[in-house]
């Protein structure tokens, strides 16, 4: 993003609308800070400038990457999928991505409104990717990796800015104390933040195996969260 | 994508905020989804709904044949009672479009729910919080409007600006709900909810 010093006048109503912080008065112009703005098109999207200053230009990679994953209404070519993630458990009914026995595991950095490097999703993606967990190979996050199996990011991506990135992954339950208790101590090496979220299938009993493991490891959770309600089709065997 | 999921607050406000989504699961059941999601809309439009939206127009509860109209991947509605979201419940099981639904809302609350509706939730998505550097993040007031929009495309300090007009008397709390609610591009918002978080920040 940037602004027309030419057409500018400084009424500085853009301001408050920028997400990261990155727009400021100069010299009676407002102007965009180039190193901590994400791309996500808030300030031009809102309608806010009096005076039609503010110019998104697609940008070449990687800096492509901060409209990508910071502006929802951008689609990922390699996914199909708008934003920062997949359909996850969302479409899990149909899909059957999370078999009873399996966890997923998300990390969304930068969020909520710090914004994050892809040099802290880095470090914490190699430590997850050392204790085995599968990375869901649609994610965009994914897709940066040079390998899978190491969970290194391409080096020319990990100063690159955005609003949030997400790893997804899963693995066995059986697993979740160990890769929780690394990616406690991973979380306190990282310059952001991250939401941290887990999806489980429901038993038949309608219990969440999951949710006692939780309570048995004293781990807090919030009250709300998100339920897929089964009424896809056809039904996946799950 | 876990835009409807992280939303913070205590249980008394988190308890007027329930949003649905209905998406197709791409490969599997893609084919010729668009006027059930539409339906989707239409069906919740019955029941009241707070917001209205999908990622092509954002959320519009002033003009929802718009939204409805153009909605083509994920349809989003926001409810601020459980009778409401049981009543869209109901239709959605009895219309059958076969789709993937998913409920936000507080786990207790949405499980009673599903239960009036002759539903079993399927698969859950817990949030286990904020990690890491937490002393960057804004007061949590403040990020109780700001996680309604899960994609964070609402500024901290556009909140705060709202919060100081409502006390300078240039805005209603309704009115400033009204200036953050299109910043969200989903129509995941609850500007109801919103309007009271902002109001009883502006009385402090």
């Amino acid at each position: 993003m940037r602004i027309d010093p030419e057409v500018c006048i400084a009424c500085e109503a853009c301001i408050p609308y920028c997400p990261m912080e990155a727009i400021s008065i100069k010299d009676d112009v407002a102007v965009i800070d180039q190193d901590e703005c994400v791309d996500c098109a808030v300030c031009l999207k809102s309608g806010v400038c009096p005076v039609d200053c503010i110019i998104f230009e697609p940008a070449p990679w990687p800096r492509s990457l901060r409209t990508t994953f910071s502006d929802p209404r951008t689609e990922h070519k390699e996914t199909r999928i708008a934003g920062r993630g997949t359909e996850e458990m969302k479409t899990n009914d149909v899909t059957g991505r999370f078999k009873r026995g399996w966890v997923g595991l998300g990390c969304e950095f930068g969020r909520p409104g710090i914004g994050t490097r892809f040099r802290d999703v880095d470090k914490v993606a190699q430590v997850l990717a050392k204790h085995g967990v599968i990375f869901e190979a649609k994610n965009p996050v994914t897709i940066l990796m040079e390998d899978t199996k190491t969970g290194k990011l391409k080096e020319e991506v990990l100063n690159e800015k955005v609003l949030s990135a997400i790893i997804e992954c899963m693995f066995p339950i059986e697993k979740f104390k160990e890769v929780i208790s690394a990616l406690r101590e991973v979380a306190k090496e990282i310059d952001t933040v991250m939401s941290v979220e887990c999806i489980n299938r429901a038993d038949p009993d309608g219990s969440y195996p999951l949710r006692k493991m939780l309570d048995e490891m004293g781990i807090p959770y919030y009250i709300n969260g998100k339920q897929n309600v089964g009424l896809g089709r056809p039904l996946a065997e799950v | 994508m876990t835009h409807t999921l992280h939303r913070r607050g205590t249980a008394e406000s988190l308890s007027e905020d329930f949003v649905m989504l209905m998406i197709p699961a791409m490969g599997i059941n893609d084919e010729g989804h668009i006027p059930k999601i539409q339906e989707f809309l239409r069906i919740a439009l019955r029941h009241n709904p707070k917001n209205i939206g999908s990622v092509e127009m954002g959320g519009m509860i002033d003009k929802p044949e718009e939204v409805i109209a153009n909605a083509r991947k994920i349809g989003h509605v926001v409810f601020d009672n459980e009778e409401a979201l049981i009543a869209t419940l109901k239709d959605l099981k009895e219309a059958n479009l076969g789709l993937s639904v998913v409920v936000s809302g507080i786990f207790e609350k949405v499980d009673k729910c599903l239960e009036k509706a002759g539903l079993k939730h399927h698969t859950a998505n817990f949030s286990l919080g904020i990690w890491g550097r937490t002393e960057k993040l804004p007061s949590d007031d403040i990020l109780e409007v700001t996680t309604m929009c899960g994609h964070a495309l609402i500024s901290p300090n556009l909140v705060k600006e709202m919060v100081r007009e409502i006390k300078a008397g240039t805005k209603t709390p309704e009115e400033a709900a009204k200036v953050l609610m299109p910043q969200c591009a989903c129509g995941v918002f609850n500007p109801a909810r919103a309007a009271k978080l902002l109001a009883a920040m502006a009385s402090k």
